[in-house]
């Protein structure tokens, strides 16, 4: 077994807005090194760093839209975010909740701050990654997984070192609560100070690291501060973090889709042909209708 | 969204040599717009016809009760200009605003003329764009004066496949002639036509 070693550490770039309820930096896609092809199947990782929401009698949000042939993972660390779609479907993702939603053949929602949370206000923190699907599952049926956190098994880590958290895949002989449709592996790592956390994964499988609380280092070397993403490389398949304080981390594996991508906006496809028809279907109301 | 390069976009449909249109190119001022700001506002005087290589534009005027009214939308690859101020020597009509933080290069007549001087076959493409453009302004006419919303409506998105989830509601309504709440009821019998719940 050889040591998976970090590929790049990446700082978080300037917050943009998505809608006005969503202050994010954007780590995948990004440029060198975390385009889609090299993270796949983690296409896209929206990172709403920790950030204080004023009271507002309107919630902000982000109004209908459309995605088609992803699914969209929402990870709730503080704040919560009601959600509706042309399905009729609809739900509250609470602190410590993860939403996976298969959009597949195509779904309209909308995302907007609890209506509660809203008018009380507080900080805000939360990940969406997109995974992509691979070409014979892109437009199966639409469909939700909601994820409680009392739901999300755990492995408790010795010496009361903390837990992992395991959303999906597997850590040691813990199932992950969410059905994937390639093999992923999704856990929040959640450390005490000084506590250290193993983890294998294939060489070939694309995986990263975000530092949601605390800092860590990673196999003993390089130190990561808090809103920071680590690349780890295809090199190896062991590596492990040690928490410098009580830390929260994200940890992402998966086995590459190498299949090709063609990204417009809100869909994801496999050829420019399909896009052309995912823009055709939803001008053509086959998502649905949902008011805005 | 995808960015769209105007040299190789004209040497693709142009025999002409890259480098001689990547100079006259380099001439124009090439900007990005915030999005909200306006490249162009009523009574000013245009000097250029813009096209967009990344985001999104709009051309509209603003009538004396203060609605506005979408001429146009511009996204990318797209052509846009007050011609009768460019051309014609007139104050501009109409406003043009980014929707969207945009990146736009700003091509005046000398561009059109050097180009012109260089290739008899860039003379040619120009004016099969300036018929497709009379022909769809025509067409644009004829369904204002006599069709029906949802008629528009297919128009609209078979030219505009993507400005849909770009743009308010508001502002394809605007585009159509339409209020606001004929749109919606056209994407609702369109949406219970089409769409099979899968829950």
């Amino acid at each position: 077994m050889s040591v998976k070693q970090v590929e790049l550490i990446a700082s978080p770039k300037e917050p943009h807005f998505v809608g006005d309820g969503f202050r994010v930096h954007n780590f995948i896609p990004s440029g060198f090194r975390l385009d889609m092809q090299r993270m796949t199947p983690f296409i896209m990782l929206d990172y709403a760093s920790k950030h204080y929401f004023e009271p507002s009698p309107q919630p902000k949000g982000v109004g209908v839209h459309p995605h088609r042939g992803f699914e969209t993972v929402t990870i709730a660390y503080k704040g919560k975010v009601a959600h509706h779609d042309s399905g009729g479907g609809g739900g509250v993702i609470s602190e410590g909740d993860v939403q996976w939603m298969t959009a597949a053949s195509g779904v309209l929602h909308k995302e907007y701050h609890e209506e509660n949370f809203s008018k009380t206000g507080g900080d805000f923190q939360m990940v969406q990654l997109w995974v992509n699907l691979p070409s014979k599952d892109k437009m199966s049926t639409p469909k939700y997984q909601a994820l409680r956190n009392a739901s999300i098994n755990r492995y408790t880590l010795e010496n009361n070192g903390g837990e992992i958290e395991v959303i999906a895949g597997k850590y040691n002989n813990i199932i992950g609560a969410a059905s994937t449709f390639t093999p992923i592996h999704l856990y929040n790592a959640k450390l005490k100070s000084g506590a250290i956390a193993s983890f294998s994964f294939p060489a070939h499988y694309n995986t990263a690291l975000l530092v949601i609380e605390g800092s860590i280092t990673v196999n003993n070397k390089e130190k990561v501060p808090t809103d920071h993403f680590v690349l780890m490389g295809n090199d190896g398949e062991d590596f492990n973090i040690q928490a410098i304080e009580n830390a929260i981390v994200l940890i992402l594996s998966g086995e590459p889709i190498n299949e090709p991508i063609a990204a417009h906006g809100p869909f994801v496809m496999n050829t420019r042909q399909e896009l052309m028809e995912a823009f055709d279907d939803f001008n053509k109301g086959k998502f649905g209708y949902l008011e805005d | 969204m995808n960015s769209f390069n105007l040299v190789s976009y004209l040497s693709s449909n142009i025999d002409i040599d890259e480098n001689q249109i990547k100079v006259l190119v380099e001439n124009c001022k090439s900007k990005t717009v915030v999005k909200g700001n306006y490249l162009l506002q009523e009574g000013e005087k245009c000097k250029h016809t813009f096209f967009v290589e990344q985001g999104l534009l709009r051309q509209y005027s603003i009538d004396s009760k203060g609605k506005e009214h979408i001429l146009q939308f511009a996204s990318e690859g797209w052509f846009v200009s007050d011609r009768e101020s460019v051309y014609f020597n007139q104050a501009a009509n109409y406003y043009i605003q980014a929707l969207e933080t945009s990146k736009v290069l700003f091509l005046d007549e000398q561009f059109i003329l050097e180009l012109s001087k260089t290739s008899s076959k860039f003379v040619e493409f120009n004016n099969r764009l300036l018929h497709n453009h009379i022909r769809n302004l025509q067409k644009r006419i004829n369904l204002l004066l006599s069709a029906t919303a949802e008629e528009r409506y297919l128009d609209f998105i078979s030219v505009y496949p993507d400005v849909l989830m770009r743009v308010p509601q508001s502002m394809v309504a605007s585009y159509l002639g339409i209020a606001p709440e004929s749109l919606s009821r056209v994407r609702k019998d369109m949406a219970k036509k089409h769409f099979t719940s899968s829950s």
